[in-house]
């Protein structure tokens, strides 16, 4: 980590490209750690590819490319000794819409822990009540841990694949459109964990809801067709932006 | 959703430009009744008082049904906050106006102390900065509102001159008074108005600006 200025992430001059097409251009960005960075933008605007390229998700795609440097506690994550596994394992995603696996609500947080080696069953338990803990779902499914997690409400499996990441103990959590298919009290929950969370964890948020990111992160990214048009303090972005395109995004007058 | 957003905020607007050019019309009847003593002119302003409190209740609903509704942001935001602070500048020049009646009332046969005191020179100018500050408002005129600004200061010292003005008056003759007293109140209500009008060219610099200049406090940028 940056000690200064305390960076966690920092992207130089990226750029990514998608065959021929470049998606990202030239994004400089430092991430805070301890800090929740919102990204907003419209369709198309390269946001999620930017989440993905975090932790080298796109490649599971071919066709694409990356010039520039991300680093990661100053490591560069494009650097090919870097074991992407292990990069997987401290960058963890949650995706839009909650991928409970039919499994048990145990199994579904420690499947990826019993996959990197742990099998010791007090281990194991004390990651499963801690990771639960900490995505704010213990309470409501501590006495039946063994029902299935398809048999949770949607707002639950969030939180539930949240708990699985969380059991890897990521120095990172993606997110990518967490709340999208949830109602507003479950939104309110998992917002509730993000901001317990970043204690802890540095949070990168992808959102279509502005008013999401107006109400959680600490540092907010406007993206658009593919560049970082402005960065700043949430609270600037949401009352003094500095670019016209970031206003016209955030009152609703763009396009 | 813009649309209607947009249709929102210019019912706002609307409201805003109507209650401002009624309290105006209040403001300029009730010095036209202290500069003539004729106080037939002071007769009806109490009822159209009423309506500028219509207007206040109205514009205070549309302003919580869009923060409720559309949750602005930025600039939208701004306006927003800002109507509703004029809003009440501008209920409040309304009962001032009416205030400013009841002492012309009283008053009406003290035309020569009043025209001897300064106190139409100090009205004319507390008119002419209420009016600019609505020019300012219907215009978003950043530089109307800074002639409003730099006002404020002379409506100050016409205040704390008369006053002394006056109080030199009652030593001299028990007979003046109750006159002077009544006075005394104008002035402050006139002072009161100006105020009002400077208050209302701080909110479209907050509007348009996203500066808080009131009180003369600059506030330090926000922390990291």
């Amino acid at each position: 980590m940056t000690q200064e200025k305390n960076i966690k992430i920092d992207t130089r001059h990226l750029n990514l490209y998608f065959h021929e097409e470049k998606i990202l251009k030239d994004i400089n960005l430092e991430i805070t750690s301890n800090q929740i960075l919102g990204i907003i933008g419209p369709a198309g605007s390269g946001k999620t590819t930017f989440l993905r390229s975090l932790n080298r998700m796109n490649e599971l795609e071919p066709g694409w490319r990356v010039e520039g440097q991300i680093l990661l506690d100053e490591i560069d994550i494009y650097n090919s000794e870097l074991d992407v596994i292990s990069l997987r394992k401290r960058v963890g995603i949650v995706f839009a819409l909650p991928v409970a696996l039919p499994m048990s609500i145990y199994e579904n947080v420690v499947y990826g822990v019993r996959l990197s080696g742990i099998k010791d069953k007090a281990r194991l338990d004390e990651i499963v009540e801690k990771s639960l803990s900490a995505a704010f779902l213990w309470d409501e499914v501590k006495d039946r841990l063994n029902l299935s997690g398809l048999r949770l409400s949607g707002g639950q499996q969030q939180r539930l694949c949240l708990a699985r990441v969380l059991a890897m103990e990521p120095d990172v959590i993606l997110l990518d459109e967490p709340c999208s298919g949830l109602d507003p009290i479950s939104t309110t929950w998992i917002e509730d964990a993000l901001t317990e969370l970043k204690k802890n964890y540095t949070i990168i948020l992808v959102t279509n809801n502005t008013m999401q990111a107006a109400r959680v992160a600490d540092k907010t990214a406007f993206f658009l067709m593919g560049e970082l048009v402005e960065v700043g303090l949430t609270r600037q972005i949401f009352t003094t932006p500095v670019k016209k395109e970031t206003n016209d995004y955030i009152t609703g007058r763009f396009g | 959703m813009q649309d209607h957003f947009n249709e929102e905020i210019e019912s706002l607007k609307t409201s805003l430009i109507k209650m401002a050019t009624l309290v105006d019309e209040q403001v300029e009847r009730v010095f036209t009744a202290l500069e003539t003593g004729d106080i037939q002119l002071c007769k009806g302003i109490k009822a159209k008082d009423r309506e500028i409190d219509i207007y206040d209740n109205l514009i205070q609903t549309q302003c919580e049904n869009i923060l409720a509704l559309f949750q602005p942001v930025a600039i939208d935001l701004r306006f927003v906050l800002s109507a509703l602070m004029t809003n009440n500048q501008l209920e409040r020049c309304g009962d001032i106006a009416v205030n400013i009646a009841q002492r012309v009332k009283k008053t009406s046969d003290t035309q020569s102390l009043i025209k001897e005191s300064q106190i139409l020179d100090m009205g004319q100018q507390a008119k002419e900065m209420l009016k600019n500050a609505i020019d300012a408002l219907i215009l978003n005129d950043l530089e109307i509102a800074q002639k409003v600004l730099e006002s404020d200061e002379i409506v100050d010292n016409f205040n704390k001159q008369i006053f002394l003005f006056l109080v030199e008056k009652m030593k001299t003759d028990n007979a003046l008074i109750e006159p002077c007293s009544h006075l005394i109140v104008l002035i402050r209500n006139i002072e009161r108005l100006a105020d009002h009008a400077t208050n209302i060219a701080e909110n479209l610099v907050f509007y348009l600006e996203a500066k808080i200049i009131k009180h003369q406090i600059k506030l330090n940028p926000p922390i990291e």
